[in-house]
């Protein structure tokens, strides 16, 4: 069974392929979109998990 | 007189599709790709891009699945659930096969199955993304 922070993970690395092949024509530069999409979505849920964290603190 | 790799290049924009063009080509593989994530990009000989949205859009789907999502229903009147099924039929025949086969919870009786069923939208979404993209490479909007 998925925890909440894998599950996370997996949707952020699914939208993160569909968005660099979708919004980028080069493969290159459909890779960099992509890791930065994903770099993003991680680094945004964990800035928000420790923001839930030092609220509930 | 040119040279074999200037004879490749005027071949090569010779053969490349005129925006606007007229040609059913854009319309199938908008179709294939609604209804099959990937295919619209396997129509056009992008393999890889085709089979990594397959695996992407696939992947979330199960996961909502498995995360009991709720497959919306459009005939509820709810305007949430209309709104929910719009973007549910994005995935095109997994959205067919979950209401025919009765996958997926109804209604969402836990947190989880929230999570779930924005996988199972986000998937919609993403296929009717795919499918445009498919869409733009078909009728030369997109370059490659």
């Amino acid at each position: 069974m998925l925890s909440h922070f894998s599950a996370a993970v997996l949707f952020a690395l699914c939208i993160s392929v569909v968005f660099g092949i979708t919004q980028r024509a080069e493969p290159k530069m459909m890779i960099r979109f992509g890791a930065f999409c994903f770099a993003l979505f991680v680094g945004g849920l964990i800035l928000a998990s420790w923001l839930m964290f030092a609220v509930k603190h | 007189m040119p040279t074999p790799a200037q004879q490749a290049q005027t071949r090569d924009l010779i053969a490349q599709r005129i925006p606007g063009e007229k040609s059913s080509l854009p319309a199938i593989v908008l179709v294939a790709g609604w209804l099959i994530p990937g295919a619209g990009h396997m129509i056009l000989g992008k393999w890889v891009r085709g089979v990594l949205l397959f695996a992407a859009i696939i992947t979330l789907y199960v996961v909502g699945l498995g995360l009991a999502g709720k497959i919306y229903n459009p005939s509820s009147g709810d305007i949430l659930d209309i709104l929910g099924s719009v973007a549910q039929l994005g995935s095109g025949l997994l959205y067919v096969l979950a209401r025919v086969l009765g996958w997926g919870a109804n209604p969402v009786l836990t947190t989880v199955a929230d999570y779930g069923s924005k996988a199972l939208l986000t998937a919609g979404l993403l296929n009717i993304l795919a499918a445009v993209d498919a869409h733009s490479l078909a009728n030369g909007r997109k370059a490659s």
